[in-house]
């Protein structure tokens, strides 16, 4: 049995080398280079649009990003809180205050 | 080395010409590799064209010059690999061209007649295919690197990046796959002729 396996060892290894006999090195085909500069030209090319509907992608988007900025900052600011109401009422009233005050004191009754 | 290390440099750095010469020096050696790899002589331009488009988009990735040939290696078994599964062919079918062929696998196993005969030939390439194609990619690929293109454990190792233990079971296990298969092909072969 072990003597059978190596026998086949040996066979399969001689057909191994039969093999890479009859498999040379082949030699290219004439046009390989010229085959091959195609490509990496047409590749190249494909990956420069990419690169550009991307950057064209990027500009858009932060177009739209300004764009959407400019729309929503002044609704940010007509919204003021609570405090800043009460702030801006009661500066309101000093100012009348004040008129009340100025106006008595140079028409005195 | 086929070429000087400051011509991989050069290539990697950009220089076309460089590139044509790297891809000059080696195209020979790696197509003979990707013949016997894929066992299919009409498609061997095809994954070389492959192979060195590759290598011209990754060649910036390569760490030193010297570690060139395990890179292009490796980028070959890639090529080759991603065919071979594409052309995925059906295991039995393959095995019943096997057993067609055994009086030409017991000739080449015999090795006393060594004639350039090309029917042959042509023969002994499609018994190792068949034989072959009933194991999987992987174990094809590693086979054909170290038993017919004679790469050194050492070499092996620098192409997958694993250890040598790890490759040599995995040699060991994928030899004893083909193993089996040829006795198996051969047992029927002898069964047939009585």
């Amino acid at each position: 049995m072990s003597q059978d396996r190596n026998a086949s060892a040996d066979g399969l290894e001689t057909l191994f080398a039969a093999y890479r006999e009859a498999c040379p090195d082949p030699e290219a085909g004439g046009d390989f280079m010229p085959r091959l500069w195609q490509k990496i030209e047409a590749r190249r090319a494909f990956s420069y649009s990419l690169k550009r509907l991307a950057r064209g992608v990027i500009t858009a988007a932060a177009a739209a990003a300004l764009v959407m900025a400019l729309l929503l900052a002044p609704q940010h600011r007509v919204t003021p809180s609570y405090l800043e109401l009460l702030a801006a009422g009661q500066s309101h009233d000093n100012i009348a205050d004040t008129e009340i005050v100025q106006s008595s004191y140079e028409n005195p009754r | 080395m086929l070429v000087e290390p400051e011509l991989i440099t050069r290539a990697r750095e950009g220089d076309d010409g460089a590139f044509n010469q790297v891809v000059q020096a080696y195209r020979k050696r790696i197509l003979g590799t990707i013949a016997r790899l894929i066992g299919r002589p009409e498609d061997v331009e095809d994954v070389g064209q492959e192979v060195f488009l590759r290598l011209y988009y990754s060649l910036d990735q390569l760490r030193s010059p010297e570690v060139f040939e395990p890179w292009l290696y490796r980028l070959t078994v890639n090529s080759a690999y991603d065919y071979l599964r594409r052309h995925r062919r059906r295991p039995e079918a393959r095995m019943a061209d096997l057993s067609e062929q055994q009086v030409i696998m017991a000739d080449a196993a015999a090795g006393a007649r060594k004639d350039q005969d090309d029917q042959r030939r042509g023969r002994i390439r499609d018994t190792v295919s068949a034989l072959m194609s009933a194991v999987s990619e992987q174990d094809r690929i590693l086979l054909t690197l170290k038993e017919i293109e004679g790469l050194s454990l050492k070499e092996l190792e620098k192409v997958y990046g694993v250890n040598e233990n790890a490759l040599k079971v995995r040699l060991f296990r994928a030899r004893q796959r083909v193993l089996k298969l040829f006795e198996a092909s051969a047992h029927k072969t002898t069964g047939a002729g009585v």
